[in-house]
């Protein structure tokens, strides 16, 4: 396309904006715009350097957080101290959503391995707005359930897989 | 050069410069320090009270605010519903009822007073006889005078402070519904801002301590307000029933004395008997005053009903720690200090509860151990 046809005119600021963000989330993908607002009035962003740690196993959670931009390491530590690497995460991922339902212990520590900016969702600000504006949070509650059980469902697909293959493998054996 | 453990002369030199520098800069700090806090408190001499005031009355037209925000409906436009509402029933009330002649009373009672207090020490110093004749170890102790000496400074202060007081009320009219207007339509974004700026590892943490000690704090201010408020109503009504003067003055001081748990009860409850026992004699009246403040006021309404609805939930201070607030807060600020001493230190105890309920994160050598606590 030509340059010159370009709508220099039009507002692109939205496309850089955290509702914009924050609507293109899987959990938060069915929110309007209203509700986005909203939205963004109760998440916290924050900024972390390179190799800083986020969370570490067994501290008490408050809340989950979304990858904005940057990189994330996900690990776990075996009885020999020694690090155990469970994912590495990018931008758009999310992690410690159950710490959203209940201050249980992290199961596993998180570490920010670039310059990451992360927005944090956490449990005191969603309880306090569902006391505030039951109607929209009650539509974020719904879609971070959806993400939760969709979780669930695939867990229990593989599950069932790898029962499958287990109940193959003995067969064979009986066979043999 | 020179054998291990001296210095040589420019090392030497060297370091009493340095010890110069430190001391000096210490100094220059601690003198600016002092000035700047001098400064602050010259500053915010005035504002004090009017801020205290402000946050009081933000803790109670909180929920009201809560209930009229909504979709359509912004944060600021509820505010103005609920000043609107809350200055037009005043006004109401102050036209249907019509304002209670707090000018004559006053007058009133400048002229009272005295008779009162000669009366009190009369009462006191009869009573005081018929101790020293069971007890004749007391017999040197002049009660009368220290009393007569307290109540004769105590109202020569309030002469003095009458017309001063005027004009700050005036500017309390004024300040209070703006600040708390500031306070009601952006003290969320305002602690949001402070508690972002805390460090990474601490911040949710911080979060939830804050999320708390907000929670307990609201209920705790509020349920002392309503408790002073619902008593003062009752014993203003109480008091109405029987010839007693000054009816709404001793109503206001029991409620404000009820701030004070334990002593101030008791405390606020003098006045009135002693006016009760000048003007209306021991008699069917006085008994049922001293049974509106004690039974009625205190034991049914107070114990029975109130401190279960309004206080329980939130965590309550040691009676110990109350008695010793209150004398401290007395020492440091007077009657005013005694009112807030309680308050502030449980504040202060709800801080320390919650930080303790949070201490696992708070140890900074937490991420050297396993969740088992052993040592990586």
């Amino acid at each position: 396309m030509n340059p010159f046809w370009n709508n220099i005119f039009r507002d692109r600021g939205y496309e850089k904006s955290l509702a914009y963000f924050l609507s293109s989330m899987p959990m938060f993908k069915d929110l309007e715009k209203r509700e986005l607002a909203f939205l963004e009035h109760i998440v916290h962003v924050r900024n972390y350097e390179v190799n800083e740690t986020i969370f570490s196993e067994g501290d008490i959670g408050s809340g989950m957080y979304t990858i904005r931009s940057g990189q994330v390491q996900i690990y776990t530590l075996d009885e020999h101290g020694l690090e155990i690497d469970q994912a590495i995460l990018g931008a758009g991922d999310f992690f410690g959503e159950i710490a959203l339902t209940a201050s249980r212990p992290r199961c596993a520590s998180a570490r920010a391995t670039e310059t990451t900016v992360l927005i944090g969702l956490f449990r005191t600000d969603l309880l306090e707005a569902v006391r505030r504006s039951p109607a929209p949070s009650a539509k974020i509650m719904l879609g971070l359930n959806r993400v939760v059980s969709d979780r669930l469902l695939q867990c229990s697909c593989q599950l069932e897989e790898v029962k499958e293959q287990l109940a193959d493998n003995q067969k064979q054996h009986t066979n043999e | 050069m020179n054998s291990q453990g001296e210095m040589s002369r420019a090392q030497v030199a060297v370091l009493y410069l340095v010890l110069t520098m430190a001391i000096a800069s210490g100094i220059a700090i601690y003198s600016s320090a002092s000035i700047i806090t001098e400064l602050l408190k010259i500053a915010t001499t005035d504002l004090f009270l009017p801020i205290l005031i402000s946050l009081i009355a933000y803790f109670l037209l909180d929920p009201a605010v809560y209930f009229f925000q909504g979709e359509k409906i912004s944060r600021t436009m509820s505010i103005f519903i609920v000043y609107f509402l809350l200055f037009s029933t005043i006004f109401l009330l102050l036209m249907i009822i019509g304002p209670p002649n707090w000018e004559g009373m006053l007058q009133a009672l400048k002229a009272d007073f005295p008779r009162y207090i000669r009366h009190a020490i009369e009462y006191l110093t009869a009573l005081l006889k018929t101790a020293q004749e069971h007890f004749p170890i007391i017999s040197n102790y002049n009660i009368a005078d220290h009393v007569g000496a307290a109540a004769q400074s105590f109202f020569a202060l309030i002469l003095k402070e009458t017309p001063h007081s005027a004009m700050r009320i005036g500017s309390l009219l004024l300040l209070v519904p703006l600040f708390s207007f500031f306070f009601l339509r952006d003290s969320r974004r305002i602690m949001r801002g402070l508690i972002s700026l805390t460090p990474n590892r601490y911040f949710e943490m911080v979060l939830d301590i804050y999320a708390h000690v907000s929670w307990q704090l609201a209920h705790f201010i509020r349920g002392r307000i309503l408790e002073a408020l619902i008593i003062g109503v009752v014993i203003w009504m109480g008091l109405s029933l029987t010839d007693i003067r000054y009816a709404p003055i001793l109503a206001i001081i029991a409620g404000v004395t009820n701030l004070v748990p334990y002593i101030g009860p008791l405390i606020g409850m003098i006045p009135g008997l002693v006016i009760a026992l000048v003007d209306l004699g021991v008699g069917g009246e006085f008994w049922w005053i001293l049974c509106v403040y004690v039974l009625i006021a205190q034991v049914i309404i107070d114990n029975f009903i109130l401190i279960p609805i309004l206080i329980s939930k939130v965590s309550n201070l040691h009676p110990l720690g109350v008695i010793l607030a209150i004398v401290m807060g007395g020492k440091l600020y007077g009657v005013v200090g005694m009112i807030i001493g309680v308050p502030i230190v449980s504040i202060l105890n709800i801080f320390i509860i919650e930080i303790r309920h949070n201490r696992r994160n708070f140890n900074p050598y937490n991420r050297y151990f396993t969740n088992r606590g052993k040592l990586l």
